[in-house]
């Protein structure tokens, strides 16, 4: 294990209408380098809101959030470059629409890391080609599937070379028979040694590729369990109907 | 049926003549010609600056619209609700007035000390009034972006103003660009009062020859006979526009 976690977090707390809504209630946890952690839990059980705290698309209430030794919270941070450093998939894909494939993917390598265009379009091309999409480039999104508008969204969050990928229930609004195709990239992505925090509810893929599963309820995190002992009943009943409506 | 055939005759040669005086005499058409170049200068002029006031006005409202609640407390969202303050008077006051009174206003009260420049005025008073009108179409613009957009923008690294300019601001614009098309084609009827500041355009020009031909007939038709060519002109080209935003990618 490396001395310092590459995220942490303590105490962090989300309260909205002055507190009687508790959406974080005191979450505390590190992840660390080349670590998958898969977050699960019912929905409102605030696992989005943890996982959009990290890179401060909410903004807690209270806690600290430290990334690679920088306070995420702190106002004098600059959080732009941060977040250069923490992709992001989003549940709808989110690619700009008035884009091609290409330009979604050297927008950000472009503008904000100032790559010259030929190299940030020959990186691209590279990541198209590790997604087997290569042939799209030239595309505008509305002209592919959810699962390949899903593989783009997670390839131009690769190409800004992030040090942790956050995934925000990649698979749930795709249609069933695409699923396969998204998390077998998250796959690859996993054991190429990448830091991802994925918040699914794909019991599988967890059990498969996370090398911890954190399960939220009510804004806690009640328990955190190794993949290969979520098909054992626990000492945990919350967990247990949780596992047992999902699997 | 001989007297028939003569009035008909008469009536043509008639026409004829009102013409010929109307438009033929003393070259003046170009009374026309040269408003329509007016009309065009002013409507164009008016356009680029009710677009570029429009683009800042829609900003800031937007801005503060979505940003305000959950900004933290400084200097920043201080600037912001002012600005926001002074956008709000301006739309109310733009939109709560007639153009005419504007107009005037702006020509023998505001800018007397350029009233040499007639144009000039006119753009000015024409510009901030049709900004109001495109503040409001480019706002709905840019709140009918998905706010994932944005979300996506930002989990980049982006900021807000580098989001706005590359991702939601190109998106917004292209939503609208049918109701900008429409703003500008009403532009184009609205500025036929610019004859109150003695501006000649378009429909100065056939009042003056109107004035000095003692008919009034030939020169106030064609007048609205070319508006209704360039309008009826510029809605086909916003309704190919349309199509091809309906067929692009979206």
């Amino acid at each position: 294990m490396s001395a310092d976690p590459l995220i942490s977090v303590k105490n962090l707390k989300k309260h909205y209408n002055d507190g009687s809504i508790k959406a974080l209630d005191d979450v505390s946890i590190d992840i660390n380098k080349g670590e998958v952690v898969v977050i699960i839990g019912p929905s409102g059980s605030g696992k989005s809101t943890l996982l959009r705290s990290l890179n401060l698309l909410e903004i807690p209430t209270s806690g600290t959030i430290l990334f690679d030794g920088t306070s995420v919270t702190d106002q004098k941070t600059d959080i732009n470059k941060l977040r250069q450093r923490m992709g992001m998939v989003f549940q709808h894909f989110n690619l700009f629409p008035h884009l091609t494939i290409l330009d979604n993917m050297t927008l950000g390598p472009r503008k904000l890391l100032k790559m010259p265009k030929a190299e940030a379009e020959n990186n691209a091309r590279e990541l198209l080609k590790k997604v087997a999409l290569e042939a799209r480039a030239g595309d505008y999104p509305s002209q592919l599937s959810g699962g390949q508008k899903q593989r783009i969204a997670i390839v131009r969050a690769l190409a800004m070379k992030p040090d942790v990928l956050l995934f925000d229930e990649p698979t749930s609004a795709l249609d069933p028979e695409m699923v396969g195709e998204v998390l077998d990239v998250m796959k690859a992505l996993a054991k190429d040694g990448m830091t991802m925090v994925v918040v699914t509810h794909e019991i599988g893929f967890a059990k498969e590729v996370g090398d911890r599963v954190v399960f939220m309820d009510n804004g806690k995190i009640v328990a955190e369990i190794l993949p290969e002992e979520i098909l054992k009943p626990t000492n945990n009943e919350r967990l247990n109907t949780f596992l047992a409506k999902v699997l | 049926m001989f007297l028939l055939e003569l009035s008909v005759k008469d009536w043509w040669q008639d026409l004829k003549d009102t013409f010929i005086l109307n438009f033929i005499t003393d070259d003046r058409y170009m009374y026309l010609v040269r408003g329509l170049g007016v009309t065009f200068a002013v409507t164009i002029g008016a356009t680029l600056l009710g677009v570029l006031l429009g683009v800042i006005i829609a900003l800031v409202r937007s801005t503060h619209d979505k940003n305000v609640h959950d900004m933290r407390p400084g200097v920043g969202r201080i600037i912001l609700i002012i600005l926001n303050k002074i956008a709000n008077i301006y739309l109310t006051v733009i939109r709560g007035t007639p153009m005419v009174v504007q107009l005037m206003i702006a020509y023998f009260v505001i800018f007397v000390s350029v009233s040499q420049h007639k144009i000039f005025v006119a753009i000015l008073a024409f510009g901030i009034n049709s900004g109001a009108y495109v503040a409001e179409i480019i706002r709905s613009g840019i709140m009918s972006i998905d706010p994932g957009q944005f979300e996506a923008g930002r989990s980049l690294g982006f900021n807000y103003a580098q989001t706005m300019m590359y991702i939601i601001i190109p998106q917004a614009f292209k939503n609208v660009l049918p109701a900008l098309a429409n703003e500008f084609i009403v532009l184009i009827k609205e500025t036929s009062v610019s004859g109150y500041i003695g501006l000649q355009d378009l429909t100065k020009g056939g009042d003056v020859i109107r004035s000095r031909t003692f008919t009034a007939f030939m020169p106030l038709i064609a007048v609205a006979i070319i508006y209704l060519v360039i309008v009826l002109f510029f809605t086909r080209l916003v309704g190919i526009l349309e199509r091809r935003l309906r067929n692009s990618e979206r």
